[in-house]
């Protein structure tokens, strides 16, 4: 059966997909969008959201066999528990293969709204200096676009999903279009105080997140409930399902189909388009093709990279829109994990009422100016900083008995604040993806394989970024500090996964041109997480967006001007 | 306005007509609000002999006694240990702890001629404080097992009973609100709340 109806398609309802929803139906066409996962609705799904501990199997001990059996990739990540596991992807009905140690963690959703459910809603734009690093010292390729191109993307995403946080002013950490920040916890203010003096190079500000203080577009302010990632019914922080889905259904121009697994795309090489795309109902088996005028790949970097390489024909025989050999390599991710941490007896007579989703952060303030090749290493890093009071959990190990011990249990302990790096991750040609040569999914379609480690210069950034770590816990008051010395989690573990498709002005070196288009298919646009031609310091979802919204921008200009 | 009622309006609301031509794909079952669901420890226990659950009892009441606020008995805790004992431990942890429970009882009423229930406070408290003084080279006891305490598979009975009594207690709906502080829409944040000296915690696992 090959349906017609659609004039594009869109592969992946999360936080690219949605976008590419909402701008190609509001731009007048009609969309289909095809999600792997299986149907959610917003708010009456989010089965754990709100749920008291004591409502919990176990009351929140997590079930170890099942998550060894079922989810040891998946219950690796911080926001995998029972509140939220049905959101998750199963580990053992979606085997993947790696060598053995070169373990690599893919974490990944399986319900319509994708990872923008379960994301830490960190929002930071990238500064010119991380679209002009590869040009400047040489690793990977150039990017194709620069600050400018993305700014006014970047604010225009920001206007519709909601970002809190304060303007800085900082060249390094370019200012979004803000809604007001999130209070800080009074240690945090003394820290910050203390830091202004001690260690002025380093900056603190709240942390940049799209959840709303305040209401925005039918969405209400954050209530301060604490755990996100269970699913929000008032839409307060930004996902596909409290955003860009409803707003592409409300033009009437959007058809979504849940539990379609796209298995590969048809290139007609008469046309040198994309005629057909393949699908997989993941709960009948049946198989069925769509055809439409565009294509849109945003299923996440590396489920896009494995449809193009799925699609090979005698054309492409290296992988579609593989001409110049990078399908597959340069792929990164930030190492992520907490670089140090302190105790602190200061404002021990303050506490927190209302639990705040959201820390602070330290922008990058390594090899700023310029490169300082006394470091030993290129780029950077920031931290995600989080302020807490110790209690009953941390010292459930403690001694005693009785009376005693349950008055000490039931009291805030001191103040830990701790600093987690995301370190920026070169592109490197043998940090790689590819499809496995024998092993099959359950769809039949050949798994991924991934052969990529952390090499020399993320290894050199973590020491500097665990010293530093130490020297800011130290300006800042700690009276006792610990540091993380080395990487401890493997790739993919930081779910920043990026490249593999990039992005570049030459065909012979790059998947993807300035406007996410595949080099040599005009009507096939990438604009998740593999465009990417370097990987910055930040969190990259913001980044993600724009790409999509200004590339779906210019696919319906060229689709008007008869182009595509 | 019950939770129930509010996510009915809401999915009328915003997804209410397309979800349902969409279609659904979530069973019956597997459709649990969580936040509405039976307490844990409301669900069916049976696991131990009556003189084991009533030692028990006493015992999750000598680590968290009744004071001005309810203790390990008022909120549940028992059952909570023996639903855990024999739906969460691996074999091997439930032998240490049923072991470890036996030895305590026979024991007991070896030194004492009576059982440890029938004991006075005192004398209980000195009996746990000699097996932590036994185990106190467990690695259960480092700093850095705090927490989620689940890495120590073989620590000994005392450091399981210690484990399963406080996360039972501090997670219980009385432990978290009768004797730590619990809140579920706070609606506003504020870090800069004074704290008493006898002001207790929030509820809540730390993430």
């Amino acid at each position: 059966m090959i349906n017609q109806d659609f004039d594009a398609i869109v592969v992946g309802s999360g936080i690219t997909g949605g976008w590419a929803a909402k701008e190609l139906t509001e731009k007048g066409l009609k969309v289909l969008v095809l999600e792997r996962g299986r149907d959610l609705r917003h708010s009456v799904d989010y089965l754990g959201e709100h749920a008291p501990d004591w409502k919990l199997p176990y009351q929140g001990k997590r079930p170890r066999e099942l998550y060894r059996e079922e989810y040891p990739i998946q219950s690796q990540s911080y926001a995998f528990s029972e509140a939220t596991r049905h959101f998750f992807n199963n580990d053992k009905k979606n085997p993947y293969a790696y060598d053995e140690g070169k373990p690599f963690n893919w974490v990944r959703a399986d319900v319509v709204g994708g990872r923008s459910l379960l994301w830490g809603r960190q929002t930071y734009r990238w500064s010119e200096k991380d679209f002009q690093a590869n040009a400047e010292d040489g690793h990977g390729i150039p990017w194709p676009i620069g600050y400018k191109d993305l700014a006014p993307w970047y604010s225009y995403v920001e206007k519709f999903i909601g970002v809190s946080g304060e303007a800085m002013g900082l060249e390094e950490l370019p200012d979004s279009e803000f809604l007001p920040p999130m209070g800080m916890h009074k240690i945090e203010e003394t820290i910050r105080g203390r830091l202004k003096r001690k260690a002025p190079d380093v900056k603190m500000t709240m942390g940049r997140a799209a959840i709303l203080t305040q209401d925005h577009k039918g969405r209400a302010a954050c209530h301060y409930c604490g755990p996100c990632h269970r699913g929000c019914s008032t839409g307060s922080y930004f996902s596909s399902q409290s955003s860009t889905l409803p707003a592409a259904r409300a033009t009437g121009n959007l058809t979504l189909r849940p539990d379609s697994v796209v298995e590969k795309l048809v290139y007609d090489p008469d046309l040198k388009r994309i005629s057909e795309v393949r699908v997989i109902d993941s709960r009948t088996g049946e198989r069925m093709a769509y055809r439409a005028k565009l294509v849109f790949l945003c299923a996440s970097t590396v489920a896009s990279t494995q449809l193009l390489m799925n699609s090979a024909s005698e054309y492409f025989p290296n992988g579609l829109g593989n001409r110049s050999g990078a399908l597959g390599r340069y792929l990164m991710d930030h190492a992520h994990g907490v670089a140090g941490m302190g105790i602190f007896v200061d404002d021990m007579d303050t506490y927190w009422h209302g639990n705040r989703p959201n820390g602070t952060y330290i922008p990058r303030f390594r090899n700023l100016k310029a490169a300082d090749e006394s470091l030993g290493f290129v780029r950077g890093y920031g931290y995600q900083a989080h302020a807490l009071r110790m209690n009953w959990q941390s010292s459930i190990n403690k001694k005693g008995f009785g009376a005693e011990l349950k008055d000490s249990l039931r009291k805030p302990g001191m103040w830990v604040w701790a600093l987690a790096a995301f370190t920026e991750c070169l592109p490197d040609k043998r940090n790689r993806m590819c499809l496995h040569p024998t092993k099959k999914d359950r769809f039949g379609i050949p798994q991924v394989a991934f052969d990529a480690v952390w090499r020399d210069n993320e290894h050199t950034l973590w020491s500097d970024a665990a010293e530093q770590a130490d020297r800011i816990l130290k300006a800042a008051g700690a009276v006792f500090s610990m540091k993380h010395e080395a990487i401890e989690t493997p790739m993919g573990s930081g779910i920043h996964e990026m490249g593999t498709a990039r992005m570049g002005h030459d065909p012979e070196q790059a998947v993807l041109n300035a406007h996410n288009q595949v080099h040599g298919i005009p009507n096939l646009f990438v604009t998740d997480g593999a465009a990417m031609t370097s990987s910055s310091c930040v969190n990259p979802s913001l980044t993600y967006m724009a790409l999509t919204a200004r590339a779906c921008d210019f696919a319906v200009a060229q689709l008007k001007g008869g182009q595509i | 306005m019950n939770r129930r009622q509010f996510l009915e309006c809401a999915a009328l609301l915003i997804t209410g007509a397309t979800a349902a031509q969409a279609g659904f794909s979530l069973t019956e079952e597997q459709r649990v609000y969580l936040a509405t669901a039976p307490d844990y420890i409301d669900k069916k226990v049976d696991f131990l002999s009556a003189e084991q659950r009533s030692t028990l009892a006493l015992l999750t009441e000598t680590v968290i006694p009744r004071t001005e606020t309810p203790g390990a008995i008022d909120a549940g805790v028992p059952r909570f240990v023996e639903l855990m004992v024999f739906e969460w431990f691996t074999p091997d942890e439930r032998a240490i702890f049923l072991n470890g429970l036996n030895a305590l009882m026979s024991n007991t009423f070896a030194s004492f001629g009576k059982p440890f229930e029938a004991l006075g406070i005192e004398q209980r408290t000195k009996i746990l404080e000699a097996l932590e003084r036994e185990a106190s080279d467990s690695p259960w006891y480092e700093m850095g097992n705090a927490g989620m305490g689940e890495e120590v598979s073989d620590a000994p009975f005392i450091c399981k009973l210690k484990e399963l009594t406080i996360w039972g207690f501090f997670t219980s709906e009385v432990g978290s609100t009768q004797v730590l502080r619990y809140e579920a829409m706070p609606m506003t944040f504020d870090g800069n709340r004074p704290l008493d000296k006898d002001d207790s915690s929030w509820a809540g696992q730390l993430l």
